[in-house]
C-alpha cells in the first residue's frame, strides 16, 4: 500500500488543495494516514490561533518581587508553599485589624493634611451584575493620597442608598465599607489608610435599605477588581 | 542556562537565578493562561506568583523526560487557577452574604486549549528562522505555499520542506507536552 506523501499531507491539512480520488480512497482505508492528517490539521488550527509572540507581553516586575519574597520566606530548603501563604495571610489579617482600629481617628487627620499628589495607584472598571441593567457602569480610581474617586452611571434607583465596599475576593465575608454615594455621578471617598488593596481589591457597590443594619444587604449592583 | 535542560538542571540544584530565567522565559505564557482562566487580573497575577513559588519548592518533582519545563509550569498554573476558581465558588456558597457572581464572567476557553496554543506557539518560536517565518506566513497571514514562495523569494520546494519539517516539530511537541501537562488526560485518547 502506497502511503500519502508527507508534503501532500501537509497541503491537505492546510486545506490548500483538495485530495484527489486515489488519496481519498487511500485515506478511507488507512488509519495511519488518516490519523496523521487529523493531527496535522489540529496542529495547523492551534498554530493559527496563536498567541503570536507579540501577544505575550512580559509580566510586570512586581510579580517577581512577590515570588522572591515568598522564596526568601520559605528558606532555601524545599518547604510546602502553603505555609508561606498562610503566614502571609495571618500577617495581612493582623495588619488589616490594626489598620481598621486606627482608621477612624486617622481619616479626618489625613483629609485635612492631604498631600497634593494626584498619582493613581489603583483603578477598577465596574460592571453590572446579572440582575442589573446592562447600561449601569462605573469606574474607580484610588489616588496615592488615599482618596477614592468613584464614578457611576445608570445605577438603578434606590429607596435607601448606594454604598461602596472593598471586599476580599478570597473570603467574601471580609469587607470594608468605604462610604455612601451621593445623588450624583461622581464622588470622592477617603480610603482608610493602610488598607491592603491587594487583598481588599474587589470594589462593590450595593443597594442598601435604610434599615439600620450596617452589614452588606447582599444586593450588589456593580463590581470590579482593582489593579495597579 | 541557554537550553531548557541546563535551566532545569540548575533549578533542581537550587539555583535561584534559574528560577528567574524560567520566569523571564515563561512568565508571560503562565500569565496568559491564568488571565484567560480567571476574570480578575489580580487573581491571575497571584496565580503566576503561586506557580513560580510552587515550581521552586517542588523543583525536585520536575522530570524532563515527561515534558518540557513550559508544559510543567503550565500544568502547575492550571491547577492553581482551578483552585482559585473553586475557592471563590465555595466562599460564595458558604457565606450567602454576597451571593452574586464576583465579576461578570466572559465566555471561558477550555484551559486545555489554551495550554495547547501556548506550547505550539513556544515551539514555533524555537524553529530555525526560515522555517518559523514560512509557518508564520501560513498561520497568521493565511498564505498558500506558492504565495509564501513569492513573498520570501524561496524556491517552492524549500517552502514545502520548511513547512513539512516545521509542522512535524510542532506536532511532536504538542503530542508530548499536551500529555505532560495533563491537557489530554481525559477525553479522546490518542493513537501513537
Amino acid at each position: 500500500m502506497q502511503h500519502l506523501d508527507p508534503d501532500r499531507l501537509v497541503l491537505l491539512a492546510f486545506a490548500e488543495e483538495p485530495g484527489n480520488d486515489d488519496e481519498t480512497v487511500h485515506l478511507a482505508r488507512c488509519p495511519g494516514c488518516r490519523h496523521d492528517l487529523a493531527s496535522l490539521r489540529q496542529v495547523a488550527e492551534i498554530g493559527a490561533q496563536g498567541p503570536a509572540a507579540s501577544d505575550l507581553p512580559a509580566p510586570p516586575e512586581r510579580i517577581w518581587l512577590t515570588i522572591e519574597a515568598a522564596i526568601a520566606d520559605s528558606g532555601r530548603s524545599p518547604a510546602p508553599v502553603r505555609r508561606a501563604g498562610r503566614q502571609k495571610r495571618r500577617w495581612l489579617i493582623a495588619v488589616a485589624a490594626v489598620v481598621l482600629a486606627v482608621a477612624g481617628t486617622v481619616v479626618a487627620d489625613r483629609i485635612v493634611r492631604r498631600a497634593p499628589a494626584e498619582t493613581v495607584i489603583a483603578r477598577a472598571t465596574l460592571a453590572p451584575l446579572a440582575t442589573v441593567t446592562a447600561q449601569a457602569s462605573g469606574s474607580v480610581r484610588v489616588l496615592s493620597d488615599g482618596e477614592m474617586r468613584v464614578e457611576v452611571h445608570h445605577l438603578p434607583l434606590t429607596a435607601g442608598f448606594h454604598e461602596v465596599w472593598l471586599i476580599d475576593p478570597d473570603d467574601l465575608t471580609r469587607m470594608v465599607a468605604i462610604g455612601n454615594l451621593p445623588d450624583r455621578p461622581g464622588a470622592v471617598l477617603p480610603v482608610p489608610p493602610g488598607i491592603d488593596m491587594n487583598r481588599y481589591r474587589l470594589v462593590d457597590i450595593s443597594d442598601e435599605p435604610n434599615d439600620g443594619d450596617a452589614t452588606h444587604s447582599g444586593r450588589s449592583l456593580l463590581r470590579g477588581t482593582l489593579t495597579n | 542556562m541557554d537550553s531548557d535542560d541546563e535551566l532545569a538542571a540548575c533549578l533542581r540544584d537550587g539555583d535561584e537565578k534559574a528560577l528567574r530565567a524560567a520566569y523571564d522565559r515563561y512568565g508571560a505564557a503562565v500569565l496568559y493562561l491564568a488571565q484567560r482562566m480567571l476574570s480578575s487580573r489580580a487573581d491571575a497575577e497571584d496565580v503566576v506568583q503561586l506557580t513560580f513559588v510552587a515550581a521552586w519548592t517542588g523543583r525536585d518533582g520536575y522530570d524532563p523526560r515527561r515534558g518540557t519545563l513550559l508544559a510543567w509550569l503550565l500544568g502547575i498554573a492550571r491547577r492553581k487557577a482551578i483552585d482559585r476558581m473553586r475557592s471563590a465558588a465555595r466562599d460564595d456558597r458558604l457565606t450567602g452574604i454576597v451571593r452574586a457572581q464576583p465579576v461578570p464572567q466572559q465566555e471561558a476557553e477550555r484551559p486545555e486549549g489554551i495550554v495547547d496554543r501556548l506550547v505550539v506557539a513556544d515551539e514555533l518560536g524555537r524553529l530555525p528562522a526560515e522555517q518559523r517565518r514560512t509557518l508564520q506566513l501560513a498561520f497568521f497571514d493565511d498564505l498558500t505555499h506558492p504565495q509564501i514562495a513569492a513573498v520570501t523569494g524561496l524556491p517552492l520546494g524549500t517552502v514545502k520542506s520548511h513547512i513539512r519539517r516545521g509542522m512535524a516539530s510542532l506536532r511532536q511537541r504538542w503530542e508530548v507536552d499536551g500529555a505532560a501537562s495533563g491537557s489530554r488526560s481525559t477525553g479522546s485518547s490518542r493513537i501513537r
